[in-house]
């Protein structure tokens, strides 16, 4: 990998376009430090370009402008022959059974490759959603924290309303009670008033029961036995001549 | 004599219902029948009571010049008015209620302050789909697994697993 990243920034610092798109890290020039304080790029989500599955994309690149289109393969095989002819490398048994290994790796990498890396990114979503609801959640609570603390603000805010209605009742009672003094002084003076005419009321009545009785008992004392014989016998002639008198006019 | 008019702040039950936090509730209700009471019986009794129909008692009582002195007495009272001994304890209640108020007010804002310093380190982090191992630990101090205290995988007690 180390060597691939020296081949690679070679080919930054030769030529500025930009060649693997994914080894970002990688494409930047070496040796410069202005960029400590920019903000970190993503990380790639693939590997970097390679042909044929082994090969990097990068090797044709930097030998394309010397050689041409062929002169990478030119070089890969003029390599093997060379190695080859003066039996630096030598095919014996190990190759065949290397060779056989590769095969069998190759095919399970292309067979069930795929499955197992749905399988790790499913495991790695998982997690990260997991992180993101919680964070989610933690975000969403500071929020409503925030807001009830405002809230709870505002409503501190509107104790002077209590304070208003506490002096409005105390002035309402005063009120009240002033009223009911000024209420109980009428009453009062009334009644007293009123007292005076029923007590007078009285005096006038009892005066004047007073007064029968008196008129009555001296008329009574007044009269002399000599009298009262006269009278009855007043009485009792009177009563003949009004008993003749209807006999008379019954008989008519 | 004639009663005078109260100077009474009109308080907004509705607006201040709302104020109320809810564990209050029962304290402003309590608060609210009181009131309603006191004003129920301000408006039952009317602001001057009946006149004394003077002319009428003069013609009636025999006793000359009874009324007349009744009435010059009457009219020369003065009904002293209710000392008012509350308001002073209720403004000491207030000027207590506010600076309770202010106190909490400052440590409502200190708090929303720290709420809002943790909302911008979550919306400012990295997404998680881009961080690493050093940006999470450096995100979230706790996450850190320390290898000096605890050399061997998973490098935190079993308990914590």
């Amino acid at each position: 990998m180390l060597s691939r990243l020296v081949i690679v920034s070679a080919a930054g610092l030769k030529s500025s376009s930009p060649l693997g798109a994914g080894l970002v890290q990688a494409s930047r020039s070496l040796h410069t430090s202005s960029q400590s304080l920019a903000p970190v790029p993503a990380l790639p989500e693939k590997g970097g370009k390679v042909r044929h599955g082994i090969f990097p994309d990068e090797i044709f690149q930097l030998l394309y402008p010397k050689t041409g289109v062929t002169g990478p393969y030119m070089l890969g095989t003029g390599l093997l022959l060379y190695m080859l002819s003066k039996e630096i490398y030598v095919i014996n048994h190990e190759t065949f059974a290397a060779a056989s290994i590769g095969a069998v790796i190759i095919y399970g990498v292309k067979k069930f490759g795929p499955s197992v890396a749905a399988f790790a990114d499913k495991l790695n979503e998982e997690k990260v959603s997991k992180a993101q609801e919680v964070k989610d959640v933690a975000v969403a609570s500071l929020a409503q924290a925030v807001e009830d603390e405002k809230k709870e603000q505002w409503r501190a805010e509107g104790r002077s309303m209590l304070f208003d209605a506490k002096r409005n009742n105390v002035a309402m009672l005063l009120e009240t009670n002033f009223r009911e003094r000024l209420h109980m002084v009428t009453n009062e003076v009334k009644r007293r008033l009123d007292y005076q005419v029923a007590l007078q009321n009285l005096h006038i009545r009892m005066e004047q029961e007073h007064m029968i009785n008196w008129v009555e008992k001296n008329v009574i004392s007044s009269i002399t036995p000599q009298q009262e014989k006269e009278s009855i016998a007043k009485c009792i002639t009177d009563l003949n001549a009004l008993a003749k008198a209807t006999q008379a006019t019954a008989v008519a | 004599m004639a009663g005078r008019r109260v100077a009474l702040k009109s308080v907004d039950w509705l607006a201040f219902a709302e104020r109320v936090p809810p564990n209050q509730r029962s304290m402003f209700n309590a608060l609210k029948t009181r009131s309603d009471a006191i004003a129920a019986k301000l408006n039952s009794l009317p602001e001057a009571p009946a006149a004394i129909d003077w002319s009428v008692y003069r013609s009636t009582v025999a006793k000359a010049g009874m009324v007349d002195e009744f009435e010059k007495k009457f009219k020369a009272l003065v009904i002293p008015e209710p000392t008012d001994t509350q308001t002073s304890a209720i403004n000491a209640q207030q000027a207590e209620s506010n600076k309770s108020a202010s106190v909490y007010i400052e440590g409502s804002k200190a708090r929303i302050a720290q709420y809002e310093q943790e909302l911008d380190k979550f919306k400012n982090m990295i997404p998680f789909d881009q961080m690493t191992i050093e940006d999470l630990n450096d995100t979230f101090p706790e996450t850190k697994l320390d290898k000096v205290k605890y050399p061997y995988w998973p490098h935190k007690p079993i308990a914590d697993l």
